[in-house]
């Protein structure tokens, strides 16, 4: 019997770290592919230990790419883009969550079937009206495309935090109101602060949503000084498609932000999204 | 019931006029600018049902329809049964397996151009990764262009989409998974299932809401190609890994085509409604609540 199970346990993490180095090579080959010169790119057979690791010249790509080639604005852009429309995220969505929670009124239930079913509604479909909208009222070109739709509605947030809300204890108003507290006080001293966990949760997701987002920049940002990383990346791509080094340490700046922030904030995403799969 | 009959109102106005500005609004415009003619420049012309007869008749449009439907197909099988494999690996109790939960989920939250070009550079034909490794493996000679090849374009592709985004399938399984007593499956045991017994009998019947649940997010994720699309091979070679949602973005936006693009996101629209409604329809029929 403890035989048998020893076994399983083995199979199942033969099973995992296969799988597991799939997902993790890609990574690996990318960071081992920053220190490598332009000629050792293409040896065959590859060298899994780089030619420039600890040698003059080891962080060459790097600063190639994030001064000369201004990744260090784009990084800078992105965060203030993905900044802005995620903290948005935070007053709307626990100003709906609240309301379609605790409130009473006409249309209550309708309402809340209509924004979890606008979810489903492919972007294509709304994308081009969209445009249209931003072009006429000549918003191309800057950040407020990319902001204020993200900024005003979060599906996914709404959702989280109706649920988590409707958990309060009714005693905790009850009280607030005796002690005299408005409406909004209620909102901004009793619930808003009750909700910490699955606010750092939505900022997290919408943080990286945003920062990763690619068709809206695509369409609204032409200035090169405006670029997102993602947006940056593209056009790198397409006009030095055989700087691989270099395309491939831009790549590795765009994503270390994330990881970093993911390694810090892992519990928080995995069981967010946890919640999202349950309740759904 | 104290709040008034303002103020519920006054809490919910930023996201009803998001609701309203970004969702509802343009899903009636662009309706209706299927029916006409429309380049960015000049007013939009009322044109019928021009757009959809054009459309029909198009050979092109034909191909890409054909290819959303063999990546939607390929994609929805790979996604979940590769995520529900490894989930239920994933929920065993043993050491380290936070670590895994965490490595699975990583390529889902990476930049969709990072992947791309990642990919790329695996899959690219002169001393990509991949082929050197095959070569060493089953000593293939030849040189496979991944996705320079209409043979393969299209499934390496779908290969790639698969790899970014099954963990977040993954993690949705799970926690239907855990959701389900531990008992149950020990119960079984007992009474002298094995281990596959147990799981197709117990707990897969149990899991079903959450496949469920599962299927429909992932057949919408299945419409939704720009990304990795963009940044591999922006549709090509000639059209062989053009999908429904790129090839409505290359109409508006590169021929800048709007009235037909918006007739081409109708059809993309309703392919969604009639694939989710199909699965709504069915669902007495395996998913069982407990």
């Amino acid at each position: 019997m403890k035989n048998r199970k020893y076994v399983k346990n083995l199979f199942t993490y033969l099973f995992l770290s296969l799988y597991g180095t799939a997902t993790l090579f890609p990574f690996l080959w990318m960071v081992v592919t920053t220190f490598k010169s332009e000629g050792a790119i293409f040896e065959i057979p590859p060298k899994l230990i780089p030619d420039k690791l600890f040698k003059p010249g080891m962080w060459d790509n790097y600063t190639e790419v994030l001064l000369d080639y201004n990744f260090l604005l784009y990084l800078w852009n992105s965060t203030l883009i993905s900044g802005a429309a995620s903290f948005g995220q935070l007053i709307t969505c626990s100003m709906a969550g609240f309301a379609f929670a605790r409130m009473n009124f006409f249309g209550r239930g309708f309402l809340f079937t209509v924004l979890v079913a606008m979810m489903m509604i492919p972007v294509e479909v709304n994308i081009i009206p969209e445009f249209l909208m931003f072009s006429k009222i000549g918003w191309l070109d800057s950040y407020l495309p990319l902001i204020v739709p993200s900024f005003l509605v979060g599906s996914f947030g709404t959702f989280m935090l109706k649920e988590h809300y409707m958990n309060v204890p009714q005693s905790l108003e009850d009280a607030a109101v005796i002690d005299g507290c408005k409406t909004f006080q209620i909102y901004r001293h009793i619930f808003f602060p009750l909700s910490t966990a699955p606010l750092a949760t939505i900022f997290v997701i919408a943080f990286m949503n945003n920062w990763n987002d690619l068709l809206r920049p695509v369409l609204y940002i032409q200035s090169p000084e405006l670029r997102t990383v993602s947006l940056g990346l593209t056009q790198f791509q397409s006009l030095y498609s055989t700087d691989w080094n270099l395309m491939i340490t831009g790549s590795v700046v765009s994503i270390l932000p994330l990881i970093i922030v993911y390694l810090f904030t892992q519990r928080f995403i995995i069981d967010g999204m946890m919640t999202s799969g349950t309740k759904g | 019931m104290h709040y008034g009959k303002i103020s519920p109102y006054l809490f919910l106005l930023p996201t009803l006029l998001g609701l309203a500005l970004f969702r509802l609004i343009p899903v009636g415009v662009s309706f209706y600018a299927g029916f006409t003619s429309w380049n960015i420049y000049s007013p939009p012309e009322w044109v019928g049902l021009d757009n959809y007869t054009e459309m029909f008749k198009s050979k092109p449009f034909w191909t890409v329809l054909q290819n959303t439907l063999q990546f939607s197909l390929v994609f929805v099988v790979s996604v979940c049964v590769t995520g529900l494999v490894f989930a239920v690996l994933l929920n065993a109790k043993l050491r380290g397996i936070r670590f895994f939960r965490g490595l699975f989920f990583l390529p889902v939250i990476t930049s969709i151009v990072a992947v791309g070009i990642a990919w790329n550079w695996i899959l690219t034909p002169q001393a990509g990764i991949l082929n050197l490794l095959l070569e060493k493996v089953i000593g293939l000679t030849e040189s496979v262009s991944w996705l320079g090849d209409k043979k393969y374009a299209l499934y390496s592709l779908t290969m790639v989409y698969v790899w970014k985004n099954v963990g977040y399938q993954m993690i949705i399984y799970l926690a239907g998974l855990q959701s389900i007593p531990r008992e149950l499956g020990e119960a079984s045991k007992i009474d002298g299932a094995n281990s596959f017994q147990s799981f197709f009998f117990v707990t897969l019947p149990l899991l079903t809401p959450t496949v469920f649940f599962v299927l429909i997010i992932t057949i919408i994720e299945s419409f939704n190609t720009f990304g990795i699309t963009h940044s591999m091979t922006e549709g090509g070679p000639y059209n062989a890994t053009n999908t429904l949602s790129y090839f409505i973005y290359q109409n508006a936006f590169v021929h800048f085509r709007m009235g037909y693009a918006s007739a081409l996101a109708y059809v993309l629209f309703l392919l969604t409604l009639l694939v989710t409604g199909i699965h709504f329809l069915v669902k007495k029929r395996w998913v069982k609540y407990q």
